[in-house]
């Protein structure tokens, strides 16, 4: 076989009439969220949310049948935890963004292209995002069974969106930089479960116990458990949106943060050594 | 403007206290293959990431298609490059990785589908364009980054040791195709590779980098000529005129004549001292004896040099370096 690679018989990039304007982090995301949810990833993910979510439905019907849970709570319960497993799963999967890429090899061949740095990372965080929303959009069938009755559906559904992408933005920021920082995909998935665990912790502390000044300033400088206490104090408590809203100071500051270190080190953390170090 | 492609210039690269490359320093023009050899660890693939902007270097210089190495998203857009041991998605067509790096480059959705189309069919692969890449065989897949590498119409192809772990089938299907690239495309083609016998065939400069240093670099003919002083060479002829052969290179006073005891009918040839000059000396020496036996009525059957292969100049001034 005798092969011959002759230019491509169409005009060459410069030319305005072949060039797509659309940018790099587009195309990135588009690409990115294609193989999350085309690879099963993505999927099966969500498979085994909906399969949990049922389940807690279910039994939250019931316990609302013999008037064991008040409906509201109900609703909170099944909010809290589509933003729970909507944060777990995007925190992972944008652990793995650039670690995984360095791992698979398939980095170099990215940093190669005149698209920058910033526009691959941004690609990647948008495309984990993608898995937040697709959390919150299977939840919002089951909101609506529990919400109807009471009067809340509409506050609901919109306080769950806003506060889960919030908090989803701001850890999907730190597992891209968890991410860039580790020297292996096993370690950065680790390691961005474990503070997960760490934030969640207090979320399941039983409610008896005593909750001080103390307790307080854990609750408000923790991004999860201070968003969904917020969510916790719209719905089940009846405060006005603008009531708690310093609860979400600390989830805000945790997107606005992480976001800003990954548009400032983006251009040193995307490269083929782990950290932070000129390549 | 430069007619130079690539332009290294005293290339550095240390990490801490340790040199990945040294003081690099070499030229590339348009349609040339250069092999860039190396025993393993001696700097090929940090030079090749230097050039593509990949990692930036500790001092020096370069320039890609006359752009500087501080325009490093001009360089990305004219360069190719095959890193060395590639990853592809798995669960991505051959067909739909080609389009979106094409995309990356800023073809439009339909252009970007041409273009993939096209290189697909140059390395062979149009029939299992829309087939899995996990499905493929490590040759297919070593194809399809050289198609990637051309989405872009680069310039320069970097390929980072393009035929490795491939069967002897995949290897020559690949030199193939980097002979189309330099030839149809007029591209520079700097190839990282160890496959020393395909680099004499393919590759039309040769730099020869050890410890992050050059050791030696020109045309095949010069490297070899210019480490290897010294040469050999086999003559074989028909036993009854051993002893005329010998007679006739008695003429030639800077050649050894010796006959080997296992086969009488091979007479070695060797130099006695270097010849002045360049060491396409020892050749021009080796070709007039060769000469005179044929005209002296002597059938030649067998005329075999010694030490003027690129695997003997390559491993003489690694181990020299060594040493």
């Amino acid at each position: 076989m005798t092969l011959q690679v002759a230019p491509p018989d169409v005009t060459t990039p410069q030319d305005e009439a072949v060039v797509d304007r659309q940018s790099g982090w587009a195309l990135v995301a588009e690409q990115e969220t294609r193989d999350l949810w085309t690879s099963g990833r993505g999927l099966i993910l969500l498979f085994l949310f909906s399969i949990l979510l049922s389940g807690v439905t279910y039994l939250t019907s019931t316990n609302q049948a013999l008037n064991f849970l008040e409906q509201r709570e109900s609703v909170n319960l099944v909010l809290q935890l589509a933003v729970a497993v909507g944060v777990l799963v995007t925190l992972v999967v944008s652990a793995d963004g650039i670690s995984g890429e360095r791992e698979r090899g398939t980095l170099e061949s990215l940093l190669v292209t005149p698209v920058s740095r910033r526009s691959i990372i941004a690609g990647k965080l948008i495309a984990a995002l993608t898995m937040w929303f697709a959390t919150f959009g299977i939840t919002i069938p089951y909101v609506w069974v529990l919400a109807r009755d009471v009067g809340i559906l509409g506050q609901a559904l919109a306080l769950g969106f806003l506060v889960g992408t919030l908090v989803a933005i701001g850890l999907g920021s730190v597992g891209l930089l968890i991410s860039g920082l580790c020297n292996s995909n096993k370690t950065s998935i680790v390691a961005s479960i474990f503070l997960l665990l760490i934030l969640f912790a207090p979320t399941q502390l039983p409610s008896g116990l005593p909750q001080g000044g103390f307790f307080d300033v854990l609750l408000r400088a923790n991004p999860v458990a201070s968003a969904l206490a917020y969510i916790s104090s719209v719905l089940v408590e009846g405060q006005s949106w603008t009531e708690d809203l310093v609860l979400l100071i600390t989830p805000l500051l945790t997107a606005i943060i992480a976001g800003g270190a990954l548009v400032l080190a983006g251009d040193r953390l995307v490269k083929l050594t782990p950290g932070v170090n000129a390549g | 403007m430069t007619s130079m492609t690539v332009e290294a210039v005293r290339l550095t690269k240390h990490y801490g206290d340790r040199s990945a490359v040294e003081d690099v320093s070499f030229t590339a023009s348009p349609g040339e293959i250069v092999g860039l050899l190396g025993p393993n660890g001696a700097g090929k693939t940090t030079t090749i990431r230097l050039l593509t902007t990949v990692l930036s270097p500790t001092s020096g210089e370069f320039s890609i298609a006359g752009h500087p190495s501080t325009a490093s998203a001009e360089i990305r857009r004219c360069v190719g490059v095959l890193p060395e041991s590639s990853g592809y998605p798995a669960h991505q067509t051959g067909g739909e990785y080609l389009r979106f790096f094409a995309r990356l480059y800023g073809l439009s959705r339909g252009v970007a589908r041409t273009v993939a189309a096209e290189l697909l069919a140059a390395v062979g692969l149009e029939d299992r364009a829309e087939s899995l890449i996990s499905s493929y065989s490590r040759g297919m897949r070593q194809r399809l980054g050289i198609a990637r590498s051309l989405v872009n119409d680069p310039v320069v192809v970097f390929l980072d040791e393009p035929t490795l772990g491939l069967d002897p089938a995949g290897q020559a299907q690949v030199l193939e195709i980097i002979r189309g690239i330099a030839k149809n495309r007029d591209a520079t083609v700097v190839l990282s590779t160890h496959l020393l016998p395909e680099v004499e065939q393919v590759c039309s400069k040769v730099v020869i980098l050890n410890h992050g240093r050059v050791i030696v670099s020109g045309s095949v003919g010069e490297v070899i000529s210019t480490v290897l002083i010294k040469q050999s060479a086999q003559l074989r002829v028909p036993l009854d005129l051993v002893e005329r052969a010998r007679n006739v290179l008695a003429g030639f006073p800077d050649l050894t004549v010796d006959q080997l005891m296992e086969q009488p009918d091979v007479l070695t040839l060797a130099m006695d001292r270097p010849r002045a000059g360049s060491g396409s000396g020892s050749s021009d020496l080796m070709n007039a004896a060769l000469a005179a036996i044929t005209a002296a009525g002597i059938p030649v059957l067998r005329f075999e040099l010694e030490g003027a292969r690129l695997s003997d100049a390559f491993l003489k001034v690694t181990s020299e370096a060594v040493a």
